[in-house]
């Protein structure tokens, strides 16, 4: 996903297109034809379905109701209003777009089991109102009369031109699809669909980029839904029923999820396979249940993800070209260093972390430490945006961002790492690392150049070629720390950065992160490792039971009875 | 007196919705998956119990034992099928595997029995009692009777026998569960029968006085989903509660307006509810397990 197309895949995909365009032209019945035209409709809704789920991971059960929706409006425009193709269709797509913004607006910061609840609840309102409002939508008979669609004077008559629009529709449609998957929405899209939480801290906002995928994913519906009409020539309440959303689902997962053309394949396979099923006339869909179910435990990665499969086999893969490194841009205006002040938050009962205060000046480093479960972690998740502080006053830079979400904190120049490094399965180091830059670069390839400029400094080019899965834990840390990296923090958090690491690797990383420190970044170091910390810190704050015991120059520390106590568990006399 | 009787009413088919909203939260809280099937196996028990009226020509209640039985067979069959396969994919794999066994339940009842709706036998009779002027009716009495009876069960099987400890405990920390040893595979099997027999002693109650057809499953899982999001997502005697609120609000709007009405407005006030409160009215139950 993502990748430019390789020989083989540009290869398969123009021979499966002829092989369509010879199927239509020479072979196909009259019926034939309607059903490879109705195959190109639903494969043209599924691009969408694929942009907002496949890729975003949002469960929207409301596809086959933004198709119904896309029909209604050409129907009801067609057929009692006499409008033509070049009014309908744009509104059309429209509609259903002006429908998902609100409803996504409302609902797409909740977890996805909502957002599938409430998605589906939407389709059934639209489903009551088709059947209960005859004056607009002739009720439970629907509209009959559409109009052909009309282009340039022309009315496309049923068969081999109607065929021959749709599937332009679907190249086009498939083409712009592929081309977003590719580029920085989609990889924004999968990085939060695999992890949100990791998302938001390097900067991407969910919320919208979900937004705008299910608003992406209207648009292709109801385009779909009107040429479904212009096919049928009828409307009924049938196209928002959940058969439709049904037809979706499947063709999505059975082609393969994230895929385009995994959504041409399903829908051209999926809409023929009920041909052989008659016997079982409305009951077909029986068949999708069985494919549905097969697919998902079986070859989770549907069709496409098989055949991706199968070429690697025969076929070695051609590495990827490498990309030239560049340094990537010093933000303009970074704050000037993190302050805390009287930092409380509690769970349930606990105070995890109870009237924390410090300051991170640039270029200096200051020290965390405290025993297990003193609320180390805790501070480090309010100062990234990941919890909301109960009390307490955060400013970055002198502006006030206590509250802020993760994702705005992140824009505004803070990184942080994570105990157990969180990288993407499957993904590549390079494009893990890119990952970082998607909220502010322009585009995927300048991000992987920016990526390769981190992999190197840090020593690690040569893995920019390689997957993140199975990576040993201390390649993993380097990897995650280019991700910090990369997009040249002025605020830096890291929790444990040094766990597991070798004593040469240690050293490097103190190095590095002296030499960060001289280029004005202000450090956060989270540590259990006293003998690497501090000699590096010059400042260093020990937290016990969510207070601060100690705050002060690195050498006191061990000498601090306090600090002794905490670790040690002795009484602390009052 | 109106009100009163639509009180009546709201109870019974309330009762009945409870079942369906327990046995899918039973399963949520198991295994954090969401079965989007529970609407459709409603359905399947309310056939099996039409099938199953010839043969046993004995009022519904002597039915009811036969289809726990049979759907607590099916419930281990979706459980088999549907769920251990995938229990270490993400939690949408489960909910497409679901959806996919909804699907097929759904158009495998329409290859069988058609769309016509069809009419399982009343519990015991099918008379309506005058109560200081209330008309109710036996099958609305027996429906609460019967829900009321399996509900109180199921909360003494989970809160003082052995099973139930076990059942919970793996409710609680799957993980946890097994290093102390209960056997939490066969755990899940049995919470995934008692979902299935709950919803389809619903299907059961139901099916005499609302009728059942193939595709009535769609709107019960939406039911059960609002309840248990009303509920709070995850907590027992929330989802009770909320399939009772959900009733009442269904059979008194219905009755100012209409059944389609009341349906729009209960989605709308769903999408209110999840925009407003998301955690449910009495709070959410159960965090998201890492």
């Amino acid at each position: 996903m993502g990748e430019r197309h390789s020989p083989a895949e540009t290869v398969a995909l123009i021979a499966g297109a002829l092989a369509l365009l010879v199927y239509a032209l020479a072979f196909a019945s009259p019926y034939g034809l309607r059903i490879l035209t109705v195959a190109g409709v639903y494969a043209l809704a599924t691009f969408g379905f694929q942009i907002v789920f496949g890729l975003g991971g949002a469960l929207s059960l409301a596809q086959g109701a933004f198709f119904g929706v896309g029909a209604y409006v050409t129907g009801i425009l067609g057929s009692r209003f006499g409008l033509g193709f070049e009014v309908t269709f744009p509104l059309s797509m429209l509609v259903p777009l002006l429908l998902a913004l609100p409803v996504g607006l409302a609902v797409l910061r909740l977890e996805s089991h909502y957002f599938a609840l409430a998605t589906l609840g939407i389709a059934q309102v639209l489903h009551l109102l088709a059947v209960n409002l005859p004056e607009l939508t002739g009720g439970s008979n629907g509209l009959a009369g559409v109009p052909a669609a009309v282009l340039f004077g022309w009315a496309v008559p049923r068969g081999l031109p109607m065929a021959g629009l749709v599937w332009g529709l679907v190249a086009l449609g498939g083409l712009i699809g592929w081309r977003l998957a590719g580029g920085r929405l989609g990889r924004s899209l999968t990085m939060l669909r695999d992890d949100p939480l990791a998302a938001a801290t390097l900067g991407l906002d969910v919320g919208r980029l979900r937004l705008i995928a299910f608003g992406i994913s209207a648009l292709f519906a109801g385009a779909a839904g009107a040429l479904a009409v212009h096919t049928q020539r009828v409307v009924s309440p049938e196209v928002l029923e959940f058969p439709v959303m049904v037809s979706i689902l499947t063709i999505a997962i059975v082609g393969g999820r994230g895929q385009m053309a995994g959504a041409v394949l399903g829908a051209v396979l999926l809409l023929h396979l009920p041909e052989w099923f008659r016997f079982l006339e409305r009951g077909y869909l029986v068949v999708y249940g069985v494919a549905l179910l097969a697919t998902v435990v079986l070859a989770p990665d549907g069709l496409t993800g098989l055949l991706d499969r199968i070429a690697a086999r025969l076929f070695s893969r051609r590495p990827r070209a490498s990309v030239e490194a560049k340094e990537p841009p010093r933000p303009q205006n970074s704050p000037d260093g993190l302050a805390v002040d009287d930092l409380r938050k509690s769970f349930g009962g606990v105070r995890a972390v109870d009237g924390v205060s410090l300051e991170l000046r640039p270029g200096s480093i200051t020290g965390l430490i405290g025993p297990n479960g003193s609320g180390k972690s805790t501070v480090i998740n309010l100062l990234s945006g990941l919890e909301r502080p109960d009390a307490g006053r955060v400013r970055l830079g002198g502006r006030d961002v206590t509250g802020t979400r993760a994702d705005r904190l992140a824009r505004a120049g803070l990184a942080r790492s994570f105990q157990a490094a969180v990288l993407p399965n499957g993904a590549g180091v390079l494009e893990a690392v890119a990952a970082a830059r998607l909220a502010v670069d322009p585009d995927a390839r300048t991000a992987e150049a920016h990526a390769r400029w981190a992999l190197d400094r840090l020593g690690a080019g040569d893995l920019a070629g390689k997957g993140c899965d199975g990576l040993p834990a201390a390649l993993r840390r380097r990897v995650e720390l280019a991700r910090s990296l990369v997009r040249r923090p002025a605020v830096l958090l890291l929790d444990e950065p040094a766990a597991g690491l070798t004593d040469g690797e240690k050293a490097e990383l103190a190095a590095l992160l002296r030499e960060l420190a001289q280029e004005g970044v202000a450090i956060l170091l989270v540590e259990h490792d006293m003998g690497f910390l501090l000699p590096l810190a010059g400042r260093v704050l020990c937290l016990d039971r969510g207070r601060v015991i100690y705050d002060g120059p690195a050498g006191g520390v061990r000498r601090d009875p306090a600090v002794a106590a905490a670790y040690l568990g002795r009484a602390v006399p009052a | 007196m109106a009100a009163l009787q639509l009180l009546v009413n709201g109870v019974a088919l309330g009762a009945a919705y409870a079942l369906v909203a327990l046995g899918f939260v039973l399963v949520l809280n198991a295994t954090s998956a969401v079965n989007f099937a529970q609407g459709d196996l409603v359905m399947a028990g309310g056939l099996l119990a039409v099938a199953a009226a010839p043969l046993i020509p004995l009022p519904g209640i002597v039915l009811l034992p036969v289809v726990l039985v049979l759907m607590a067979a099916l419930g281990l069959l979706l459980a088999l099928a549907a769920y251990l396969p995938l229990r270490r994919r993400p939690p949408v794999s489960v909910f497409i595997s679901t959806i996919a066994v909804g699907i097929i339940l759904q158009n495998g009842a329409a290859i069988l029995f058609g769309p016509e709706p069809r009419a399982a036998p009343p519990l015991f009779g099918d008379d309506t009692l005058h109560i200081a002027g209330l008309a109710v009716p036996e099958q609305s009495l027996a429906i609460v009777a019967v829900a009321g009876l399996l509900i109180g069960a199921q909360q003494w099987v989970f809160a003082r026998t052995q099973l139930g400890r076990r059942l919970r405990a793996t409710a609680q920390d799957p993980e946890m569960a097994r290093a102390c040893g209960v056997p939490v595979t066969a755990m899940i099997l049995v919470t995934f029968a008692i979902g299935a027999a709950c919803a389809g002693a619903a299907g059961l109650l139901l099916a005499n006085r609302y009728f059942v057809t193939p595709t009535s499953g769609g709107d019960l899982i939406l039911k059960a989903y609002i309840a248990v999001t009303v509920g709070g997502w995850g907590s027992v005697p929330g989802a009770v509660v909320g399939a009772l609120l959900i009733a009442l609000f269904e059979v008194g709007v219905s009755s100012v307006l209409s059944y389609p009405a009341a349906l729009g407005a209960l989605y709308l006030t769903l999408l209110a509810i999840l925009v407003l409160r998301p955690q449910g009215l009495f709070g959410e139950a159960v965090r998201r397990r890492g």
